[in-house]
């Protein structure tokens, strides 16, 4: 080990050391980029707009908020658009995974294949969702449906994108030891496609909850899609601003939880 | 003695291209032998065929008088590129040569311990590629290759990335480690005077169609250090080969530039 060399690892534990510092000056100026939004929202629904038709203030939508925990309305709603997203979200991975690799493993597979996923990925498909209504009913499944056809195509996409774009060089490293085919797969291809496999995923979950809610809207009888489609309808602003504000700290709180398990799983992309 | 490494009417064309052509060569064990040449002259062609990473088109390669076919565990290359994978530690890349064999016990670990000592990586085993320096990930790079206590190491002009200074220590504790085991040593490099320092012998090779020019036999003591390349001799051995491949090599940067 040269001076050199010790110099650049205790450089990179220095640039370490400073993002800790930095972290919390980073947080505050996002908390405080939040807060003015919220104080601007505030001020000008009450002295620009001040329509309560048209715009509710902060105050009131977190009041509503308050409200409709309380009575368990919006347990009762989020409750429901959970169980749709979970189980569409959970078997468009699982089905999107599957079919990422068989894509990546077959040229026949692939062949096959491609033109669909192609063809869906770039397709709207939440304007079926009134289609899969009348084939499923108002309940869980129709949405279930949307969410599926959703989210599955980013997610194979991505895995077929993972395995296929492997490092030739990594591969022909594992290959000088004599390493057979399945263990190229299983020492390289397959961990180097996991930063991309994620990557899908995370696509998936903003997809995922535009097509509950989305779907929701089109005939439901519980979900937060229901819970802003009914306060629109009744012109209850505070309530259809509560709907959405639950929807985005989902949506938020999920991808966040997201990139907590990404720098987790796959440290080595996030230099 | 029967040679370590024998190579006989070795040629290799891709399509039109005649890569290399008729290289006859016996290399004995614990021989370090350096080969350099312009670019497009096959050196690195030739080092991947006696991986077995590339099939030659006609000819053979005999390692202890068997042919070579594909890539197994009696050769180590050590890549140009550290080629070491982002998500494993120090270690776990080191070792991983054992693990495609199928054999990881205490032994296997505890000499993947030792060799990351002996290229100067004590200490850093739980690390990952990320927190290294270039030069210490060529250092793991190399341990990855002698893990599998290979026959002969095949080095593909592993310093090559790193910076002058970074290079020289490299060449220095290349020659420690190598004075600690004498593996025969197979080392493709474009730099003449590392060649020159390294080497038992010097293979020189020309272009159009890649062939060996002539084989120069470099005899200054070992062990060698950093001072040797300010002596007449060695500057007599570097100005003896850059004459063998100038124009080669002219001929190449004007290719180049078309």
């Amino acid at each position: 080990m040269s001076g050199v060399e010790r110099w650049a690892v205790q450089r990179a534990a220095g640039s370490r050391l400073g993002w800790r510092i930095g972290f919390p000056r980073l947080y505050l100026a996002g908390a405080l980029s939040v807060l003015g939004g919220l104080l601007l929202w505030e001020l000008a629904s009450r002295f620009v707009v001040a329509n309560a038709l048209f715009l509710a203030a902060p105050s009131q939508i977190f009041a509503a908020i308050a409200a409709l925990a309380k009575s368990g309305e919006l347990w009762q709603h989020m409750s429901i658009s959970a169980i749709e997203f979970a189980i569409g979200y959970a078997i468009a991975s699982l089905l999107g995974v599957i079919i990422g690799f068989a894509m990546a493993e077959s040229a026949v597979m692939k062949r096959v294949l491609q033109p669909w996923i192609s063809g869906l990925y770039a397709t709207p498909t939440i304007a079926l969702a009134p289609l899969f209504i009348l084939w499923l009913g108002i309940g869980i499944w129709s949405k279930v449906l949307v969410v599926i056809f959703l989210v599955l195509f980013p997610v194979t996409i991505n895995t077929e994108a993972g395995l296929r774009t492997t490092s030739e060089r990594l591969i022909e490293m594992l290959r000088s030891f004599g390493a057979t085919p399945r263990q190229i797969f299983f020492k390289v291809s397959l961990p180097s496609a996991v930063p991309f496999i994620l990557a899908g995923l995370k696509l998936g979950i903003g997809r995922g909850l535009i097509g509950v809610v989305v779907a929701e809207l089109f005939g439901s009888r519980a979900g937060l899609g229901r819970l802003i489609a009914q306060s629109a309808d009744a012109f209850n602003m505070p309530d259809l601003f509560a709907g959405v504000i639950v929807l985005a700290a989902a949506g938020i709180a999920l991808t966040a939880g997201f990139g907590w398990l990404e720098n987790r799983l796959v440290p080595w992309t996030k230099d | 003695m029967a040679p370590k490494l024998q190579i006989s009417r070795l040629g290799k064309s891709f399509g039109e291209l005649q890569a290399l052509r008729d290289i006859n060569l016996a290399i004995e064990r614990g021989e370090f032998i350096a080969v350099v040449g312009p670019s497009g002259c096959g050196k690195t062609t030739f080092l991947r065929i006696v991986a077995g990473l590339e099939p030659a088109s006609s000819g053979e390669v005999e390692l202890d008088g068997r042919a070579v076919k594909r890539p197994g565990g009696d050769r180590g290359f050590v890549f140009q590129t550290d080629n070491l994978l982002p998500w494993r530690t120090v270690f776990a890349n080191a070792i991983i040569g054992r693990e495609v064999a199928g054999r990881v016990g205490p032994a296997e670990r505890r000499r993947t311990l030792e060799l990351l000592k002996l290229v100067g990586l004590e200490g850093f085993e739980n690390y990952h590629p990320r927190q290294l320096s270039g030069g210490m990930r060529q250092r793991v790079n190399l341990a990855r290759a002698l893990a599998i206590d290979p026959q002969v190491l095949l080095m593909d002009e592993p310093f090559s990335s790193l910076d002058a200074q970074t290079r020289e220590i490299m060449q220095t504790e290349l020659m420690r480690i190598w004075e600690a085991g004498r593996k025969t040593v197979l080392f493709v490099t474009h730099q003449i005077d590392e060649a020159v320092f390294l080497a038992d012998r010097v293979l020189v090779f020309a272009r159009r169609p890649g062939r060996l020019r002539e084989s120069v036999a470099i005899e200054l003591a070992r062990p060698r250090t950093l001072a040797i390349k300010r002596t007449a001799e060695f500057v007599r051995y570097v100005d003896h080969i850059w004459r063998l491949i100038e124009d080669d090599v002219r001929a190449s940067v004007i290719e180049e530039k078309v």
